[in-house]
């Protein structure tokens, strides 16, 4: 019986000193306020200079906000992978409160997010400042704002003008310059053409889009090889296929499927045009010097027809799933301060070298902006992002199969197609 | 001691005791653990299979139409003769290389040469590098511009550049040699652990009959080793059938599908294409390659220990 009265006064002892502890670390109030997002978009990022902002801004909140204790999961480096796992998790009623969601996916999601435009407006970012691509990836069917565009990227023609004075408009006009410059010992315009997503974003599509092309139909549904979306594919790939008939582009981009591995023909000094991605600006003076990277300029990419303009955007929002007003308002606050303010998004995208998905930030004095920053504003006002459909992937896949086997030459523009669309639909 | 027993046998029952006495206590925490990381993982493949489940939702139903989907694809079979090729040329030439490395390197050691330790290790080196990185060494050696090793050393001789990667027969060819490279070493490694455990005196008295080099090699020393060939045939077959990584790194199937082989494709249909249920039904297909080769490999070992 002894016994039992000093344990019964050890567990009130222990309750009570836990208690105590708990009040004084924390306080009574404390919400835990759980964060999923790729590792780069956390203070665990790989990157030391985007770990140290995303480190000093999470201190400050949380010096700010000590009643909230973050927690950092981090997904899966397979971006597919780590949004089919937050929907799974969405799907379950288990998704974390805050988390990055890849831009064009972020409409899947719309049923499971929060609306966001009272926090908006309360933080002053205007729904409207928005470039027009991130606005309707982040206003639901309901005219409500469910999603916040973080930072974007855009695909361009690099080119150097000591060898180009004009850059081509047309693909008629990038068979007539790669002919002559390959003259001149360069090599034609080089460009993704394998597998891999680089391909897509950056030589399919843009050229279907420009078309007036779809990929897929409002539910979701594949149309890219059927009906006048067909015809327009076609014109894709013959074009391809023509200009790697004509030797405008090397048969060796079949085996490039990202916008990266253009960078070690860039390093030859041969490559005087090619198509990538904007964040490609601060890799080629690394390779080809300072100083030769002063002559080189952007310029739209290459339509079927000439006047016709499109290009892809990319970039990461943040969703935030959780009922709980004062997690939102702690979310978005979060938010706000790393990345979406004009502070957060000018100086997150100077450090990460990525483009403002607001238009003010452009000319804001917290982005410093790059050589070709104006250019690549501009062509964002003309970019589409991906269909946010459950079939994208499937049909990007085999998009990349597609044009790498008509460039390899292993296939016609129609039985490449014709195969995808099989593929696709089987 | 009779005290022990006299205390300790009757408390147990007859039935008890003949299961305490069996090997099963002994086995059960193995098949305990088989069962959760091997029995079930296989099951829930199989069900799945037969599901239209996609990674993207929990909802799914049952259904037979991913193997209707893959056996009626023409680029499945396409796939199947690529695999076929791909695993056909790796085998022959790893056994091949396999068994002149460990023959010369025990050639080596009964000459005394020196080096042979680092010429056996600097070849289980290639086996013990994981297959990513193997895929990415490659990927570079094969770059088809002038800086790439390969194409450089063409370029020396005056040779037009080779389409390594982007040539769809190259591009296959050239992911057999980077296998090859890979994979040899574990045939060596097998084929000269059995060169040593040959009798000397086999040798000898074939050498004292006059059986020259070659008769020795071919009439005497590759008879006794053909058990242990035939069963790294089989290894290194299965194997090759599963080699997914380097793959993925140094073609990622392309260009078009030239080089996609069945463990690719599994991997490009669930995590790129989120299908789940046909990526189980193919993940079914190569499970039914690995069980026959492996059914094929436990009748050739049965036969080899009636012998």
């Amino acid at each position: 019986m002894n016994i039992n009265k000093h344990w019964l006064f050890g567990i009130v002892f222990l309750a009570f000193f836990m208690v105590g502890c708990s009040s004084d670390s924390s306080g009574e109030d404390a919400v835990d306020l759980n964060w999923a997002s790729p590792a780069g978009y956390t203070p665990q990022s790989p990157v030391a200079s985007d770990a140290e902002y995303i480190s000093e801004k999470v201190s400050e909140f949380e010096e700010e906000n000590p009643d909230v204790n973050l927690n950092v999961d981090v997904m899966a480096n397979n971006v597919n992978e780590a949004m089919a796992r937050l929907m799974e998790q969405a799907e379950s009623g288990r998704a974390p409160d805050l988390a990055a969601i890849d831009g064009y996916i972020l409409p899947n999601f719309y049923d499971h997010l929060q609306p966001l435009d009272d926090l908006m407006e309360e933080y002053g970012i205007d729904p409207d400042d928005y470039l027009p691509f991130a606005k309707d990836v982040v206003t639901g069917p309901d005219g409500k704002i469910y999603g916040l565009y973080m930072n974007t990227d855009t695909r361009v023609l690099f080119y150097d003008t000591d060898v180009i004075p004009e850059p081509p408009s047309t693909w008629d006009e990038v068979i007539e310059v790669s002919t002559k410059i390959q003259e001149e010992g360069y090599n034609g315009l080089m460009l993704p053409g394998g597998r891999g997503e680089g391909t897509s974003v950056t030589t399919l599509w843009p050229l279907f889009w420009a078309q007036g092309g779809e990929l897929t139909d409002d539910d979701g549904n594949p149309t890219f090889g059927e009906g006048e979306n067909r015809e327009k594919m076609l014109n894709v790939l013959t074009t391809i296929q023509e200009a790697a008939e004509a030797g405008a582009i090397p048969q060796r981009v079949s085996s490039y499927g990202a916008e990266g591995d253009l960078d070690q023909e860039v390093a030859t000094g041969k490559t005087a045009m090619f198509l990538g991605g904007n964040w490609q600006e601060t890799v080629i003076p690394d390779l080809i010097g300072e100083e030769e990277f002063e002559s080189w300029a952007v310029a739209p990419l290459p339509q079927i027809e000439e006047g016709t303009d499109a290009t892809s955007a990319g970039g990461w929002t943040w969703g935030i799933f959780t009922e709980d007003e004062e997690k939102q308002r702690a979310a978005f606050d979060l938010m706000a301060r790393l990345y979406m303010s004009d502070q957060g998004m000018g100086e997150f995208n100077n450090v990460f070298g990525g483009l403002p998905s607001r238009e003010s930030v452009f000319d804001s004095e917290y982005y410093k902006g790059t050589k070709f920053s104006d250019e690549y504003r501009e062509m964002l006002e003309e970019a589409q992002t991906r269909p946010p459909s459950p079939e994208y992937s499937k049909i990007s896949t085999e998009m990349q199969i597609a044009i790498s086997e008509v460039i390899s030459g292993g296939k016609t523009p129609e039985q490449a197609l014709d195969d995808a669309w099989n593929s696709v639909n089987n | 001691m009779s005290n022990f027993q006299s205390v300790k046998s009757p408390k147990i029952k007859p039935g008890k005791r003949a299961f305490v006495n069996s090997p099963f206590p002994w086995l059960l925490p193995l098949g305990l653990i088989l069962t959760f990381v091997f029995v079930y993982p296989i099951f829930e493949i199989i069900r799945l299979s037969f599901t239209d489940a996609s990674l993207l939702g929990a909802d799914y139903s049952y259904t037979t139409e991913s193997y209707g989907r893959l056996f009626g694809h023409s680029e499945f079979f396409s796939m199947l003769l690529i695999t076929a090729i791909f695993v056909s040329f790796s085998v022959v030439f790893q056994l091949f290389f396999g068994f002149i490395i460990a023959f010369l390197i025990d050639q080596g050691q009964k000459l005394d040469l020196k080096g042979t330790v680092i010429v056996r290790t600097s070849v289980l080196t290639a086996w013990a590098i994981p297959g990513v990185i193997i895929g990415i060494i490659w990927r570079v050696m094969y770059t088809e511009t002038e800086v790439g090793i390969f194409n450089s050393l063409v370029g020396m001789v005056g040779m037009d550049l080779i389409p390594f990667l982007s040539d769809p027969t190259i591009a296959l060819i050239s992911v057999i040699v980077a296998n090859v490279w890979r994979g040899t070493a574990f045939s060596m490694i097998l084929i000269y652990a059995a060169i040593q455990t040959l009798p000397n005196d086999v040798m000898e008295a074939a050498k004292i009959d006059g059986a020259n080099g070659l008769q020795r090699l071919f009439k005497v020393m590759l008879p006794m080793l053909a058990p242990i060939i035939l069963v790294t045939l089989i290894i290194i077959s299965i194997d090759t059938f599963n080699t997914f990584d380097m793959v993925m790194a140094l073609t990622g199937g392309g260009p078009g599908q030239s080089t996609e082989v069945i463990a690719l494709s599994i991997y490009t249909t669930i995590f790129r294409e989120f299908n789940l249920g046909q990526g189980a039904a193919t993940s079914v297909v190569l499970l039914s390659i690995n069980v026959i080769m492996t059914l094929v490999y436990l009748k050739i070992l049965g036969r080899q220990g009636e012998k």
